[in-house]
């Protein structure tokens, strides 16, 4: 099955395992969601645990962590991430952080489900990749699946987690990778990174849609020879460090791919804690495969600011001139 | 107790406050929380109330002063009480005030002990990579001097020093023996070398007679150890072994002989070589040589001598600086029986010289011993008969 | 619109009153307490040993009034000038001067106490209330959510989404407005173009409620009435209180700078401590040695809380990383670890 439909298969798990679990978001019942992730919920499960909310991000987030605090598991859906910036607030001054200021005595066990990323030739707003933002924020947790099973699993994972969860679900492949998804409950592990694919010559790291892209550049690879690891970030908060550097250690080069901004972003801090800690295995320096510090651009030239195969090969052949 | 009370940040970081009046004088009493004294800030004119209850004691500066946060303010205590400045409790750093320049909190998750042990691969800067790359050096062969084994510049212009084009060849395990052994002579032995010259005419005059009586060549060696073997009776630090605080003095007499084989100079040893006659000697001798050369010798022929001595006169050579076999304490070396030109009652004549190197270890063999034991050899040599 | 006022400036009753003199006298007392503690925390204040304090003077029958009418497992969500509020929905005086002093333990009132910290940020808590309230009626508990913020907090775009949601999903939501005229120095006339702001209810499709805020007895009676509602299942109220702030918005602010002398001694006129001290010697029921008593337990009270709060040790350098996630991660542990490398191994 794709991506969305795991999703909707790891919502309908916890709407029928755990009654506290509550879905709240913009056209999510009726509709089933503008990408169908909610489809069929609001008749299984009834209008008070699948709700459709009037369009108000912030009042969305923040009424989820209302119930929340009180004991439900609400998971939001903000149907874009360039629609959660007035939810930002609600999410940065309260969210994130209402364990630290009441000491763990209130809590706010929710997930907020927002599609991210673009290639999908969508209007202005609708492609955004600004996740280090959420990442860069202290409390809550960033979760980015890049293939339907472990979509599935960590989405369980993160409604279970006594913590907050920003689930990011990247848009350009909620249908276009298919694999067989395990039936009933499951988890994957939030923090944990995966090495998906073996290799010797170099470290290819991604997270999302850019997943597929990294995947597609290794075995382009191997037709001349290269050997790419390739590692599915999964989480970006927090990153699974210790993955990377062995892999870093393993092949001494790394390239980072990350479809968001270049400045301060995923790629970043993967470039940082390589160097930080596998400096001397390094056999050239760490390449940053990311979208550009400008605004992503429309339909028609956006293929030049989102990285493709093309963009990921050339990065590994930089680092095999030395 | 006196208490000292300080000028508190009263509205989000300011750093001065000018004093407008005091509400209560020196002197005076004042009870908890009464207006104490009004202040003037950037932000409004406030009045601060007693942080404690009792007698003024002191002012900490007059109506119309300006003073910094943190300043002494005012100091409360008992009627009757002196305060003295300096003298009352610590002054209590209020919660809005800095207490003294927060230190820089610089963030370096470090590099755990485990954390670059995988693979076994080289570990080195990308500098330093690069410079081994120039020059040719392979890292994996580079032993890393910088923390953790890490390869650090010098180590790797080390093994690039004088390298220009050139073919790596791995030692045969018999050239690293040997490079190992003489290697830990010459780190552990103070050599010195004495040198002598004896008149051959004895010597070869015996070898030959020796020669034609027996039907079979007499290695020189045999005569040599023949001559050797009283003076180390008589001289038996020479035929000993150092041993931590203690000086071996071997009883017998294993006299090794260096054998030059293709694969390198080898020792094999004569046993007992004061129960052998000449004869016996020299059989012994060439058995052993022939042995060595065809690589059949047996390792305990190659172990155990106590002295050595070395014939470089089969090959040419002269004098020498020989290198004492580690486990003993000296070694002879014996040059080519030459023609040359001697002073002989005053007079300058066509003599034959056998050039003597004696090296012995001078941790346990003084100049004037090693003299004596050369001479004795000398004249052993020089006064051989059959 | 006219305020609902059952107590004259006076103190005589203009309708029936909706507490017995028993219930009057311990609201009476617990507004003198209160007052007590806002008069320490800006002593405190002004000695450095809190930090910026914003005081209630004049707002306490507003918030004795209005929590007065909640069971003891209802929600309370309020702000950084609802102190009186909170103390009487169980929030300990320990607490709130921990707050203050800047130590999260401040921010953890005891099991069985369902106020959340006071929020800090105008405007965005309310929300909080909504889901409080949803959050219950879900799990088919008749809890409510009260919650108190300012009249300015009203232009912000979070009162609008709270109000909202309040009004489609019929939330237990009691929005209690504390309008005292002043935003720091924003004039309530120019915060917004409403006449008032109990009228915006009716955008929410809920009931508003103006009210004489410093009528305690007035005050009581419309939030009983709302609280009524919400636990029944009718959905949220709007309740606007009319009052006075007599201090500063906080002690680093100087209010004459934007707010006349006179408007003050009007204020002080209507004093809601005053009048209920009247009423209350009306009826006999009030006696200076009484109010004495009250207010020397109080003020004992509060010291020895200032103590506590002041004696307990600071959390060590480390204690952040236990408080950001359930369980510190481990790149959080790496933190602390070089954290406490660079400060020499203290904490």
């Amino acid at each position: 099955m794709n991506m969305a439909r795991a999703l909707n298969d790891a919502l309908a798990v916890a709407l029928a395992e755990d009654e506290r679990v509550v879905l709240l978001g913009e056209d999510i019942g009726r509709t089933g969601g503008v990408f169908r992730v909610t489809d069929g919920l609001q008749e299984r499960f009834g209008e008070h645990r699948v709700v459709d909310t009037p369009v108000a991000e912030s009042g969305i987030v923040g009424a989820a962590f209302g119930m929340a605090v009180a004991g439900l598991r609400p998971v939001v859906e903000i149907q874009f991430l360039g629609f959660s910036y007035p939810a930002y607030d609600q999410i940065v001054s309260h969210v994130g952080r209402i364990r630290n200021r009441s000491n763990h005595r209130f809590t706010a066990p929710m997930v907020i489900r927002i599609p991210f990323g673009g290639g999908i030739g969508a209007a202005e707003h609708h492609s955004e990749s600004s996740e280090a933002i959420y990442a860069h924020t202290p409390g809550i947790k960033v979760v980015a699946p890049g293939t339907p099973a472990a979509a599935k699993g960590l989405l369980l994972a993160a409604i279970e987690d006594p913590d907050p969860v920003v689930f990011l679900e990247p848009i350009r492949v909620y249908r276009a990778i298919k694999e067989e998804v395990p039936e009933g409950r499951y988890t994957f592990p939030i923090g944990v990174a995966e090495v998906v694919r073996a290799g010797s010559d170099v470290t290819l790291v991604a997270y999302g849609a850019m997943l597929r892209d990294a995947l597609q550049a290794a075995g382009a690879l191997e037709g001349d020879g290269v050997s790419a690891e390739v590692i599915d970030l999964r989480t970006l908060a927090p990153l699974d460090a210790a993955t990377v550097v062995a892999s870093a250690q393993k092949t001494g080069r790394v390239v980072a791919i990350s479809e968001g901004h270049r400045t301060v972003g995923i790629a970043s801090e993967i470039a940082a804690l390589v160097q930080e800690r596998a400096l001397y295995s390094l056999l050239a320096p760490v390449e940053r495969v990311t979208g550009w510090d400008t605004v992503v651009p429309l339909k028609r030239t956006e293929r030049h600011h989102i990285p493709g195969v093309g963009r990921i090969v050339a990065a590994v052949r930089r680092t095999l001139e030395d | 107790m006196a208490f000292e009370f300080h000028l508190p940040d009263i509205g989000e970081g300011l750093t001065e406050a000018t004093i407008v009046s005091w509400r209560v004088p020196v002197g005076a009493t004042v009870g908890l929380d009464e207006p104490m004294v009004e202040v003037e800030t950037d932000k409004a004119v406030v009045e601060i109330p007693a942080p404690r209850a009792g007698v003024v004691l002191h002012h900490g500066a007059p109506a119309g002063a300006t003073i910094a946060v943190g300043s002494l303010l005012v100091v409360i205590g008992e009627a009757g009480e002196v305060w003295v400045s300096g003298a009352a409790a610590t002054p209590r750093v209020s919660p809005g005030t800095q207490a003294g320049v927060a230190k820089p909190i610089v963030g370096h998750l470090e590099e755990g002990p485990t954390s670059e042990s995988v693979s076994g691969k080289p570990r080195a800067l990308p500098l330093v990579r690069r410079l081994a790359a120039t020059l040719g050096v392979d890292l994996s062969t580079v032993r890393g001097s910088g923390p953790g084994g890490r390869i650090v510049r010098g180590d790797v212009e080390a093994a690039g020093r004088g390298s220009g084009p050139a073919e790596r060849v791995r030692m045969s395990p018999t050239r690293l023996a040997i490079a190992r052994n003489l290697t830990r002579s010459w780190q552990e032995i103070p050599h010195v070398t004495t040198f002598g010259v004896a008149d051959p005419k004895a010597l070869l005059s015996a070898r030959s007679l020796l020669a034609r009586a027996g039907g079979e060549p007499v290695p020189l060696e045999a005569l040599l150890v023949h001559a050797v073997v009283p003076v180390l009776r008589e001289y038996p630090e020479f035929n000993a072994a150092v041993d931590g605080d203690y000086l071996v003095l071997r009883k017998q007499l294993d006299i090794g002989i260096a054998v030059d084989t293709p694969e390198g100079l080898m020792v094999a040893v004569v046993r007992s070589a004061d129960t052998r006659d000449v004869a016996g000697l020299s059989a012994e001798i060439v058995r052993l040589a022939a042995a060595a050369r065809a690589r059949t010798i047996a390792a305990a022929d190659l172990r155990g001598a106590t002295f050595t001595i070395s014939n470089i006169g089969a090959v040419g050579g002269g004098y020498g600086t020989p290198i004492i076999p580690y486990g003993t304490t000296a070694i002879l070396s014996v040059g080519r029986a030459e023609e040359k030109a001697v002073v002989r009652q005053g007079s300058v004549v066509v003599g034959m010289e056998l050039p003597l190197s004696l090296s012995y270890d001078h941790r346990v063999i003084d100049g004037a011993r090693g003299r004596a034991f050369l001479g004795a050899v000398i004249t052993n040599i020089e006064g051989i008969t059959k | 619109m006219e305020p609902v006022r059952i107590l004259d400036f006076d103190g005589r009753l203009l309708g029936e009153s909706p507490l017995g003199v028993e219930e009057i006298r311990r609201l009476f007392a617990a507004m003198v307490t209160a007052r007590a503690y806002d008069h320490k925390a800006s002593a405190l204040q002004l000695q450095g040993r809190l930090a910026t304090y914003a005081q209630f003077e004049g707002q306490e029958a507003v918030q004795v009034g209005g929590a007065a009418a909640l069971r003891p497992d209802d929600w309370l969500v309020a702000t950084y000038r609802d102190a009186a509020a909170m103390w009487m929905q169980g929030y300990p005086w320990d607490g709130l001067f921990l707050g203050r002093m800047g130590d999260e333990r401040g921010g953890s009132p005891p099991p069985g106490v369902n106020v959340l910290p006071p929020s800090i940020t105008v405007g965005a808590h309310m929300i909080h209330a909504v889901g409080l309230g949803w959050a219950e009626r879900l799990r088919g508990s008749d809890r409510v959510a009260m919650t108190f913020f300012g009249d300015g907090a009203t232009s912000e775009g979070d009162f609008h989404e709270a109000m909202n949601f309040a009004g489609v999903y019929r939330t237990p939501t009691v929005f209690v407005c504390e309008n005292n005229g002043w935003a720091i120095s924003m004039s309530r006339d120019r915060q917004t173009a409403s006449e008032t702001i109990a009228q915006k209810a009716d955008a929410y499709g809920m009931p508003g409620v103006l009210v004489d805020g410093n009528d305690l007895l007035a005050m009581f009676a419309v939030a009983r009435d709302a609280v009524g509602r919400a636990r029944r299942g009718e959905g949220a109220t709007l309740i606007e209180a009319l009052t006075h702030r007599m201090g500063a918005h906080t002690t680093a602010d100087d209010a004459g700078r934007y707010r006349a002398e006179e408007t003050l001694d009007e204020w002080r006129l209507r004093d809601p401590v005053d009048r209920v001290r009247r009423h209350l010697q009306a009826t006999e029921a009030w006696s200076e040695a009484w109010e004495h008593d009250v207010v020397s337990t109080a003020a004992a009270e509060i010291e020895a809380a200032v103590a506590r709060a002041e004696g307990l040790a600071p959390f060590g350098p480390g204690a952040a990383f236990d408080r950001t996630y359930a369980r510190p991660t481990t790149d959080l542990e790496a933190q602390r670890t070089a954290l406490l490398r660079d400060l020499g191994g203290e904490g």
